[in-house]
């Protein structure tokens, strides 16, 4: 018989507020006034009634010289161009893939801006076309990054280089894309023993480093031999900080989620996920972070 | 906005658990979710709630002249409603096939199965005539839409009452409520829709479907049905092959599905009246529980106590008879007290005792742990307990009697003088225990 461990629900005390950060910021609900001074011009997020500024979302308020615009907390991904996503395909069309970003519209993936089999220039061809539900299909994962955006606000992708492609076992975790951090590079080599990639649509993929680059790879051979259960604790470790790097709101970077991986070490994996643990985990990663900025 | 996708994994679980047998919600294939009507407090208004699955369902009436080529008969419309707050996928302006084909299950549900008299309807021949509007609007999608509207329908069908109409030769009166009671509508039968999900080209089938399993499954059938057995419509979609045998079973199913929700209808209504006509409270604001966001709610869910007794009489049968309760505890040192004295223990060999009491120590310890149980006066009488074994309580002053007083946030061991056996508890906090061994000189 198995031993059960029940939880009885209590009133959970709110976490003290952190040490500040810089400046504090100005954060609005919708419907809150930002300024009565009219000489502000109104940018995303915000709506003239009556001569007040006022906020249609919630989040904080950002001003950039006479541009007044609130960055919504939680909102949908709004493509930039550069920014490397995690999407799944929802559907195989004439020439291009729709795919499934968290955004408000479906990105689109051409087939022109699909990587060929072997790194191939050529031409795309009608044989390329039939065959395109044998590079990807419905349900699919991919990595890509953004090429353009659409005027509607429809991103489109590409994966014209090696590290883009069909991404293979691993584990997926859906967050806020607020909280992944702007970076010079998204793909991470943890030194814990697996590889991460940080789409900035708020899809976190957790997969098991690849033993040696293979060049002829551009993502479309999906390795399927078992994964060891070693690699697999780590992913799974790796996923529960994640989870509670996102309950605590912490913005997740590689550095921060190694912190986080390191002190939740002492506990099981299956602790992290409980609150206490996580305020716990989070506020020591918090402490090193804190101390690494000096 | 799209619907999120299911994703390949779950996907494969759920098409790997209903092929076991499971279903995510705990049900049995042919288990329906728990249905929960509540009326308004007009007339002819009803939500209805299976599981999650949430309908809103009002009729209204109305006197129009009749349809040209039927001029004695009254007039009934419906519609059905996927309103944005249903689910992500649903958009006020295109609305799919779903919704085609939902709003003509209604109607053959409904209309054709003439469940309604119409003829009743008339008030004027060829001239006025009552049109019975029934409006179906989905609250929350999570799965299994058409079994929830059906039932609202003919619920609210049920639950409504026209005015009253009189025809003095040429002048017709409609009476107001308040002058004579409205009239409910005349209804022979009641139909409801039975929803079957099929699996892996109808090998496997599901009885209300929720969300995700709708949206792995291969086809649906939907039988809508009477009490008395007659079958009022019958539907397959998805493109499944189905056996003849499968579609008896499945009518034979739907029968005893909808006694059992005609029964719960008849239920509710009674409830309703009787509520009305006693003055009782009446209305949403009664029937829809207190669901505040700050609360915590949790819907109850069945527990298989098939075991229990089994696994009782186990741990009874393993376990110590609980001591007498000495209520008169003694103060050692602060944090240390002592309740009651020991009995004398009558174990033979030395060694054989220490282990037992370190075996019995260790099972104390674990399940005063699990337990939780922080008091020490019952840990100190029940850990005495444990380690005598005799009834009689000789207070002796043996030769060894060893009495060790812990101090607070120390981790107790003890040392045996006759032999160099260690033993150590097992507690994980700051227990103070405290033991008291009597050996009698034998």
């Amino acid at each position: 018989m198995a031993a059960i461990s029940m939880r009885l629900p209590v009133a959970r005390k709110a976490a003290a507020p952190s040490a500040a950060r810089g400046a504090e910021k100005h954060l609005v609900a919708p419907g809150d006034t930002i300024t009565t001074d009219t000489g502000y011009m109104r940018g995303h997020g915000t709506y003239v009634e009556e001569e007040k500024l006022i906020a249609s979302v919630a989040g904080a308020v950002e001003r950039v010289n006479k541009l007044v615009c609130v960055k919504a907390l939680k909102s949908r991904y709004n493509g930039e161009v550069g920014d490397i996503v995690v999407g799944r395909i929802t559907e195989v069309q004439q020439k291009r893939w729709k795919v499934e970003t968290n955004s408000r519209l479906d990105s689109v993936l051409l087939l022109s801006s699909m990587n060929l089999p072997g790194g191939e220039l050529r031409r795309r061809s009608a044989e390329d076309e039939l065959a395109m539900r044998d590079y990807l299909q419905e349900g699919d994962l991919i990595s890509a990054e953004v090429q353009s955006i659409f005027s509607d606000g429809a991103v489109s992708l590409h994966t014209r280089s090696l590290k883009y492609g069909k991404l293979g076992q691993g584990v997926l975790v859906q967050v806020p894309p607020s909280l992944v951090k702007r970076q010079k590079t998204h793909f991470h080599d943890l030194p814990c023993g697996a590889s991460v990639i940080l789409g900035n649509n708020g899809f976190i993929w957790i997969y098991p480093t690849a033993e040696q680059k293979d060049e002829e790879a551009g993502g479309f051979t999906t390795n399927l031999e078992p994964v060891p259960l070693s690699d697999r604790e780590v992913i799974s470790r790796l996923r529960n900080c994640i989870v509670a790097l996102v309950t605590q709101k912490l913005m997740l970077f590689d550095t921060s989620i190694l912190y986080c991986y390191e002190a939740s070490l002492p506990h099981q994996i299956k602790d992290i996920l409980k609150p206490e643990v996580m305020e716990e985990i989070v506020l020591e990663t918090r402490q090193r972070l804190l101390d690494l900025e000096g | 906005m799209k619907a999120t996708p299911l994703s390949n994994c779950e996907r494969r679980f759920l098409l790997r658990a209903i092929e076991e047998r499971k279903r995510l919600d705990g049900r049995q294939c042919y288990d329906y979710r728990n249905v929960r009507i509540s009326f308004g407090v007009d007339y002819g208004c009803c939500i209805v709630e299976l599981g999650k699955t949430r309908v809103l369902a009002q009729v209204s009436c109305e006197l129009v002249p009749p349809k040209p080529n039927r001029p004695t008969e009254g007039i009934l419309f419906f519609n059905l409603e996927l309103s944005p707050m249903a689910a992500p996928g649903f958009e006020p302006g295109r609305q799919p096939e779903l919704l085609v084909k939902l709003n003509r299950l209604i109607e053959r549900c409904l209309r054709n199965s003439r469940c309604i008299d119409t003829e009743s309807l008339c008030v004027v021949a060829g001239e006025k005539v009552w049109q019975i509007r029934l409006d179906l609007h989905l609250l929350n999608h999570d799965g299994n839409i058409i079994d929830a509207a059906s039932i609202a329908g003919i619920v609210a069908l049920c639950h409504f009452r026209r005015p009253d109409v009189s025809v003095q030769g040429e002048e017709v009166t409609v009476y107001t409520p308040e002058e004579r009671d409205p009239v409910p509508l005349s209804i022979h039968h009641m139909p409801i829709c039975v929803s079957f999900a099929f699996f892996q080209q109808g090998t496997y089938l599901l009885v209300d479907p929720s969300e995700r399993e709708e949206l792995v499954m291969d086809g649906v059938l939907v039988i809508a049905m009477n009490k008395h057995r007659e079958i009022c419509t019958i539907q397959s979609s998805g493109g499944i092959m189905l056996v003849k045998d499968q579609v008896l079973r499945c009518s034979k199913i739907t029968a005893v599905k909808v006694a059992e929700i005609t029964e719960l209808i008849q239920k509710a209504l009674e409830n309703d009246q009787r509520a009305r006509k006693e003055g009782g409270k009446f209305g949403f604001a009664e029937s829809i529980p207190n669901q505040k966001i700050t609360a915590f709610k949790m819907e109850s869910a069945a527990v298989d106590t098939n075991n229990v007794e089994e696994q009782a009489e186990e741990i009874i049968a393993k376990a110590d008879p609980p001591s007498e309760v000495f209520s008169k505890p003694i103060l050692h040192t602060p944090g240390t007290a002592q309740i009651g004295e020991g009995i004398e223990n009558s174990w033979g060999d030395l060694e054989e005792s220490e282990k037992e009491e370190a075996v019995e120590e260790e099972d104390e310890s674990e399940a005063a742990a699990a337990l939780e149980c922080q008091k020490m006066e019952t840990e100190d009488t029940s850990m005495m307990t444990e380690t005598k074994k005799d009834e009689p309580i000789v207070l002796s002053d043996s030769e060894e009697e060893e009495v060790v007083i812990l101090e607070p946030q120390e981790l107790p061991s003890k040392t045996r003088p006759q032999s160099s056996l260690k033993q150590e508890t097992t507690s994980k906090k700051a227990f103070n225990k405290r033991r008291r061994k009597k050996r009698v000189a034998r």
